[in-house]
């Protein structure tokens, strides 16, 4: 439960951060809060209290004793998506900083509808 | 001959990473490798095309059975929009070759191969977490091909678009996770069969979830604000990817989630009411834009607000028509974009004051915009007449009189703005001496084709429509493609 609670107060706090700050670091940095909150959440479907992983090197370990390994297995290409959003978002923040020597998004708005 | 169809999304991958490593023996060897591999896609879609038709494709990956593993599911309509996007893609790489010239260029290739990678693999895999996956390869190419020229406003545009599509793969993510926990698999004909039991109200939340991240990519109102910027600070065959074959990856995926993952009837009024927003905001937007590839970009959104009225309906013949507007718009508006990127390259300037007299100088280059603007305006013999024709005919003979009429009314909001364009090429004198540079043939060659097309399609609309009866069937039955998929045991 707390588990559940702790990715979803993170997903809360990135979504917070992306709404109201200012700062272009910081809300790259927000989404990859709430990109880690989702994580979070996503593993802690899978995971049960007592098991084990599913590794089928001791012959004794019946399926009853393992864990769902498909979140984990989701959860780790979610990571390396969520890398290169923030990588090329933080090349992006550099380039908007060369262009515009601020970090205040509400500096930058010359395209409009 | 026909190959394995994981090619198609292996081959373009393989060629996107082999590009750089290329580039370091020859620096003109990587302009022809989109047009080979896509080419490649594009031949392999054709001869899939009599075997989908028939039953659903399903390619096994790896001997993991259906339910468990990854697998392909190439039914009718996947195999279409494979179709369509790898035609723009084909059309669009001919284009390439002589018209990009911004530095790296190798980068460029690599990040066009790499969006036609995953938008082929979100309309033909058969697995949700997947789907996500090609989604998020056509999306981060896309933000990065945003930013590609590097002036202010395109990293501006980018990251605008990298905010708004990164918060979206963060909401397909959740409503992946919800739909794991309640029905334990992510295999999309297995997910559809075991929706039933599970409590509305989560599966409404995850609706919700996954209708919000396609809904970006498709530019569903309110979610298109990167869409106009995007198209406009990209290098102009960027704008043709974008409306030819990102679209189509977004409005796919979210027809696959409203018509085959979930049940509820109250969803298809959301999307019409929805798509009847987006039109008539889009058309009003573009009306008073000054600058050509913005007021293109608004057009495109209202295109695609066509295709959700169509969806909405959630009848067969509504549905066949929003395939065909989508179609109709992956050949017109790529043909606009190409078109006017060379008349935004002649005149020096985006602005549409700019291009007056352009219909006298480049004949060619006009001639092949004012088809566009009148095909995609659906004049008669042309092929967008057709597709509007059903969809707005569809729209009366289900009782919505009023939707018909609001769509009328913004096509001929889209007439008067495309028409004024039109005007200004051909019946303004404009003696303002700029040099004399001449169109690529291979730029020529390449609106040729989508012009040809455009015409056959417009004379012989039955031809496109007996392959769009059972793309249209797949998502209006949705017992078919569960059992389809689940035939092969």
């Amino acid at each position: 439960m707390v588990y559940y609670i702790a990715s979803l107060s993170l997903i809360l706090i990135g979504l917070y951060g992306v709404l109201v700050k200012k700062n272009l670091i910081k809300i790259v940095l927000s989404l990859s809060l709430i990109n880690a909150g989702i994580h979070i959440l996503l593993i802690a479907i899978g995971y049960i209290d007592g098991r084990t992983a599913p590794i089928f090197s001791t012959p004794e370990l019946r399926p009853e004793q393992m864990v769902d390994p498909v979140p984990q297995a989701l959860v780790l290409t979610a990571i390396v998506i969520g890398l290169a959003i923030t990588a090329l978002a933080l090349t992006i923040v550099i380039r908007l900083y060369d262009h515009h020597k601020t970090l205040d998004v509400s500096k930058i708005r010359e395209l409009k509808w | 001959m026909m190959f394995d169809p994981v090619l198609m999304i292996a081959l373009p991958l393989l060629a996107a990473f082999l590009i750089p490593v290329i580039n370091r023996f020859s620096k003109a060897i990587p302009k022809y490798i989109p047009v080979v591999v896509i080419g490649f896609n594009l031949y392999e879609s054709i001869m899939l095309l009599p075997y989908s038709m028939v039953k659903p494709v399903i390619v096994i990956i790896a001997g993991w059975q259906p339910p468990l593993g990854i697998n392909l599911t190439i039914g009718p309509l996947g195999n279409i929009l494979a179709l369509m996007i790898s035609l723009v893609g084909f059309v669009v790489a001919i284009y390439n070759i002589k018209f990009v010239t911004e530095e790296p260029t190798e980068k460029y290739y690599m990040l066009f191969l790499l969006i036609i990678t995953g938008a082929t693999g979100v309309v033909l895999t058969g697995d949700l977490f997947n789907m996500f996956v090609f989604l998020e390869i056509t999306s981060i190419s896309a933000y990065a091909l945003t930013a590609f020229i590097r002036d202010r406003n395109g990293a501006e545009a980018a990251f605008k678009y990298l905010l708004i599509g990164g918060i979206a793969s963060t909401m397909i993510l959740l409503g992946i996770a919800i739909i794991y926990t309640y029905t334990g698999t992510l295999n999309l004909a297995d997910i559809a069969q075991k929706m039933q039991y599970v409590d509305p109200k989560i599966a409404l939340a995850a609706m919700v979830l996954l209708i919000v991240g396609f809904g970006v990519e498709a530019e569903l109102f309110p979610l298109n604000g990167w869409a106009p910027d995007a198209y406009s600070q990209a290098p102009t065959p960027v704008g043709a990817v974008f409306g030819g074959i990102v679209v189509k990856a977004g409005v796919y995926g979210l027809a696959r989630m409203i018509y085959t993952i979930f049940n509820f009837e109250g969803v298809f009024y959301f999307l019409m009411i929805m798509g009847l927003i987006t039109l008539l905001m889009a058309e009003m937007s573009a009306m008073r834009q000054s600058q050509i590839k913005r007021m293109l970009a608004f057009s495109s959104i209202g295109q695609m607000g066509l295709v959700f009225i169509a969806f909405g309906l959630a009848t067969q013949r509504g549905v066949e028509g929003a395939l065909f507007q989508m179609l109709n718009h992956a050949l017109l508006k790529p043909l606009l974009f190409l078109s006017a990127g060379y008349l935004v390259y002649y005149s020096g300037s985006k602005n549409i004051e700019d291009l007056d007299g352009m219909g006298r100088r480049k004949p060619f280059l006009a001639f092949f915009f004012a088809f566009g603007a009148f095909a995609i305006m659906g004049l008669p013999p042309l092929n967008g007449f057709w597709s509007k024709m059903i969809i707005i005919s569809e729209t009366i003979r289900n009782g919505f009189v009023i939707v018909a009429a609001f769509v009328l009314a913004g096509s001929v909001i889209e007439a008067v703005y495309y028409l004024r364009v039109v005007g200004r090429l051909y019946f303004k004198k404009h003696d303002d001496n700029q040099q004399e540079k001449y169109v690529h043939g291979s730029a020529i060659f390449a609106m040729s084709i989508l012009v040809i097309l455009a015409i056959v399609i417009g004379l012989y609309p039955d031809l496109v429509m007996q392959y769009l009866k059972p793309a249209a069937e797949e998502l209006v039955n949705k017992s078919l493609y569960i059992q389809s998929v689940f035939a092969i045991n």
